[in-house]
């Protein structure tokens, strides 16, 4: 057990590509918590996705030992992910510290996440120690963002400090700082125990591994545990601390970080959030602020093979085993067969969790465009809907309520007005608007947050040469005019290509699906009539008109063998289409229709 | 048993099966940009030791079909005419003299009408060929040219009227229409043209692009543009119209005939009944396996000259490929396929949509639905089907 007032515990938190990873590079190679033979760059970040993508999708930890005024400090860094979409991860991840450093990029200036992170961090009540990253850039306005940076935290510029962690310049003077001004956990060794679980995984030879901070308390190794949220125990296996791998440790007192391993077969069980505390001797309380994960963004997916859904359903098992957020239910689709709708917290969980099954579990997959949850009043019935083919037809409810997000947009202000526009073009309310400087404006904007899942923030990086930044926070469900959005094929309507819109915008998708449509689907024997209906009113409307030559011409003794086998090929062809009533639709036609960038005009 | 009823053909054994007997010639005095036939020009030095090939190959072979009776001979190519008439009626001689041909057989062959003047029908007609096929293509000059076609539209009148003076009373045209820059109004004019002439058959193909012809190279390329099959439909549709107007039943995709005169050869391919092929990459089938010669004349020649068979190589056909072919070759012509080899659910949306009829127990296409052979055909060819008529299995 560590000496409690040697312990500092911090985050480095930014906005994407401001320099998180490599600074935490460097602080490992400076406290030599990694070997130089073992260092590679953005260490942390164990997934190769995180690795390929630059990002941070589970968090991570490790302890760093560094000698300063002749005490030995313990430094645990907890790297947080760094995406709306897991905004409640990284909440439990500051609830695990004393101090964030808060890093910008020199050239950049504050962002969007910036503010979000920054007021994360207050919310939590951390120190905030500013500073200024990729100072030696040629592009580098140091003075300029220390000064937003200042004004942000409240703080004079020469206070904020100015490093590079590129080149390690400043980094020291960074540690110092932490040393100096984070301060030191309290909490007895000797209170019952509570420690938070800010991440865990699974390991399929170990069980559960849970990534804790202990609060109060001592948790020893073997001892009898028990999750207070899911009220499960259990036994602690080992207890140990990043070092950076993985060490046991007999014993985890109070303010350090480390890890538990617990005999439990998927992560469900040790949700991030969870307090741990002795079955023996239980805390009263559970430390404050745990939230059920909850799915933001619905899509269904469907194995291009059909028989690939046992597959896919396997997948699907094991993935959850690691990641507690990932929800799924069998559904079937008529046009699709048997699949899965599939809950997620954002956009960037669904890609990534799309990737690893397409590339961890080699499946093929075919997925529905997203939508969120909708809810449906009825007198005094309300009821969710995360399947747009399960939405009712106008006239059956009372009203539909939709989930909507605070929208954070910092941009140079010579983009405000594009900004502004695009905002009002996807239903938004102007919450509030303030200058971070004569050249940059921070927009908040009520926004619902089925608007933005598709192409919003493509839009806005166009909109501002992307210099604009993103950042929201969930808001709640406010009522709104959304109708389903029927698209019917030969008269038979394709629950796939269901979706649900603002009544205003219900015309213009019907007719870019419809447009769509036309040019994948192939000529068929009979003229093949697509629809975009609401209920059963007819609101847009094309024809594939019916092909008229499908012959071979010539087909005598010779060639016979030839001409078999280029119907076999067509056959085989035609055996990959998915049947919708009497018309066929090529595989490539439902995952180019669907695809997010290209639905619709929303421009 | 009259040709209709003959089903899907007798099996191997049976003593009175009938067969067809194809011989290709593969000499051609130039070769038409379009076709992928296995044809050459400037070959000519080789044909005396072809047709002596052909003969060895005949004899070779006869002694496994005396079984059957060959009931048709088709001589194609290539230009079966560049022989001349005197090796023509050798290789006829012969091959009656080898197998068992039927005293009343249909021996057709092919002529390019350049190649043939009223004496030299006259003999091939004195030989015993009872039917010629002539290779027109389309009275269109421009069409001709685009087709690469070496013949105006004179050479085509005039060795059709070589044909009738040297005494043919079965003479076939050969149509292609939907070559670049032929319009519906030029095919009109080149279908007033043939049923003007009056012949007792017409083939009219919906011109074919084939990758490895120069002409599919310049489609590739975009040098020429790929038929559009719409107008190309449109043209079938002219031809059904007039063609009909004109008397001709039309009993197969492509084929026309005055009653009584439907080409019993191509006729034997569509319901699968055996043939035996001689020459260079001839295909002979019997019995559900399919066997056929090397391509290259030198080394057909080369095989009969060491006084051996030249196979290329050889399929035996899977019970599902057996259905295969027999459904979509009958449903080729006007006889279509028995209404019990089809489950009914499979069968329905055509009929409801007027692409097939059912006629005298058996399901036949329209003119419009033959057009569509290729998907109607797998649409029907699976025999389990669930309730909602999706085939399984």
């Amino acid at each position: 057990m560590t000496e409690i007032s040697h312990i500092r515990n911090f985050c480095i938190v930014a906005h994407i590509d401001h320099g998180k990873s490599t600074l935490a590079d460097r602080l490992l190679e400076l406290t030599h918590a990694v070997s130089a033979r073992d260092m590679r760059e953005q260490f942390l970040d164990r997934m190769d996705l995180e690795r390929e993508r630059g990002i941070t999708i589970k968090a991570a930890a490790v302890r760093l030992l560094y000698e300063h005024d002749g005490i030995n400090h313990v430094l645990n860094l907890i790297d947080t992910p760094g995406h709306v979409d897991f905004t409640y991860e990284v909440s439990r991840s500051l609830a695990a510290c004393e101090g964030a450093v808060l890093l910008v990029d020199a050239a950049q200036g504050v962002e969007a996440q910036t503010l979000a992170n920054f007021h994360l961090a207050q919310e939590a009540g951390l120190v905030v120690i500013p500073a200024v990253n990729k100072i030696d850039l040629p592009q580098a306005e140091p003075d300029k963002t220390a000064g937003e940076v200042a004004e942000l935290v409240g703080v004079a510029p020469k206070d904020v400090l100015r490093v590079s962690a590129k080149s390690g310049l400043g980094v020291e003077e960074l540690l110092r700082a932490i040393i100096r001004t984070v301060p030191p956990p309290d909490g007895k060794a000797e209170d019952p125990l509570r420690a938070l679980i800010f991440d865990s995984i699974y390991d399929p030879y170990r069980g559960v591994l849970a990534y804790l901070r202990v609060k109060e308390g001592t948790l020893p190794t073997r001892a009898r545990i028990r999750l207070m949220a899911t009220r499960v125990d259990s036994e602690a296996e080992e207890c140990g601390v990043f070092a950076p791998g993985p060490t046991p440790v007999r014993e985890l007192g109070p303010g350090e970080v480390g890890y538990l391993v617990v005999g439990l077969k998927d992560v469900h069980q040790a949700k991030v959030g969870d307090t741990v505390t002795l079955a023996a001797r239980p805390a009263p309380q559970a430390l404050p602020g745990y939230r059920e994960p909850k799915p933001m963004v619905w899509s269904g997916l469907y194995p291009a093979e059909g028989g690939d859904y046992p597959a896919l359903r396997d997948a699907l098992e094991r993935l959850q085993l690691s990641d507690a957020a990932l929800a799924f239910e069998p559904e079937s689709s008529r046009a699709l067969g048997f699949g899965f709708r599939c809950g997620f917290l954002g956009l960037l969980h669904m890609d990534i969790v799309k990737e690893r099954l397409e590339r961890e579990f080699d499946l093929e997959l075919i997925a529905t465009a997203p939508n969120v949850e909708f809810r449906v009043v009825k007198g005094d019935r309300v009821w969710t809907v995360h399947n747009p083919s399960e939405m009712p037809v106008p006239g059956t409810y009372d009203r539909v309520e939709e989930p909507f997000v605070m929208a954070t947009v910092v941009t140079p202000s010579e983009f405000l007005g594009p900004v502004l526009e695009l905002c009002q073009s996807r239903r938004g309310n102007l919450a509030d608007m303030r200058y971070l400087s004569p050249e940059r404006v921070e927009v908040h904007y009520l926004l619902p947050l089925g608007e933005i899942i598709f192409d919003f923030f493509d839009q806005l990086k166009s909109r501002t040469r992307g210099y604009a930044s993103l950042d929201y926070e969930h808001w709640g469900y406010e009522p709104s005019d959304v109708v389903r959005v029927d698209i019917l094929l030969h008269a038979e309507p394709v629950d796939a290509f269901s979706s649900v819109v603002h009544r205003e915008k219900a015309y213009q998708y019907g007719k870019a699906m419809v447009d769509r449509l036309r040019e994948l689907i192939p000529r068929q024997l009979f003229d093949v009539a697509i629809q975009a209906a609401i209920g059963s009113r007819i609101i847009a409307r094309e024809t594939v008109k019916a092909k008229r030559k499908d012959v071979l011409a010539k087909c005598y003794g010779g060639d016979i063998t030839r001409k078999r086998k280029l119907l076999e090929k067509q056959r085989a062809g035609k055996a990959r289409m998915r049947r919708v009533g009497r018309v066929d639709v090529p595989q490539e036609a439902f995952i180019a229709a669907l695809r997010v960038d290209q639905r619709g005009d929303r421009r | 048993m009259n040709a209709r009823d003959a089903g899907a053909g007798a099996g191997p054994g049976d003593p009175s099966a009938a067969a067809g007997l194809y011989v290709h010639i593969p000499f051609c005095l130039t070769r038409c940009g379009y076709c992928d036939f296995n044809a050459y020009s400037g070959l000519g030095h080789l044909a005396g030791r072809y047709v002596d090939a052909l003969l060895e190959e005949a004899d070779l072979t006869a002694p496994a079909w005396q079984e059957e009776r060959i009931v048709s001979i088709f001589l194609g190519g290539g230009t079966p005419t560049t022989l001349g008439p005197d090796a023509l009626e050798g290789l006829l001689v012969h091959l009656r003299r080898v197998f068992d041909v039927a005293i009343d057989a249909e021996v057709t062959v092919e002529a390019n009408p350049d190649t043939v003047d009223e004496r030299s029908l006259e003999l091939l007609l004195q030989a015993g060929y009872t039917r010629l096929s002539m290779g027109v293509q389309s009275f269109d000059r421009a069409v001709l040219a685009a087709l690469e076609r070496v013949h105006g539209p004179d050479s085509a009148r005039r060795a059709y009227r070589a044909a009738r003076a040297a005494g043919s009373t079965n003479v076939n045209l050969d149509l292609i229409y939907g070559a670049h820059g032929e319009t519906i109004e030029s095919w009109r004019r080149t279908l007033d043209e043939a049923t003007a002439l009056g012949p007792e058959h017409l083939s009219c193909y919906a011109l074919t692009v084939e990758p490895a012809t120069p002409l599919g190279r310049e489609v590739q390329v975009g040098l020429v543009p790929s038929p559009d099959p719409d107008l190309q439909a449109e043209m079938y549709e002219a031809a059904c119209d007039v063609l009909a107007a004109a008397g001709y039943v039309h009993y197969e995709v492509s084929n026309w005939a005055r009653p009584g005169y439907e080409c019993v050869h191509n006729l034997g391919y569509w319901r699968h009944r055996p043939y035996v092929g001689l020459g260079a990459g001839a295909h002979s089938y019997r019995g559900g396996r399919r066997w056929w010669n090397l391509r290259p004349p030198a080394a057909y020649i080369d095989a009969a000259e060491r006084g051996r068979l030249s196979l290329g190589g050889e399929e035996v056909l899977t019970a599902d490929e057996e259905r295969l072919e027999a459904v979509f070759l009958r449903l080729r012509t006007a006889d279509g396929i028995p209404a019990g080899e089809v489950h009914p659910l499979l069968a329905a949306p055509f009929l409801e949509e007027g692409l097939m009829v059912r006629r005298n127990g058996r399901l036949v296409l329209t003119d419009r639905g033959m057009f569509l052979a290729n998907e109607i055909s797998l649409a029907v060819v699976d025999r389990a089907v669930d309730s909602s008529g999706t085939p399984v299995g």
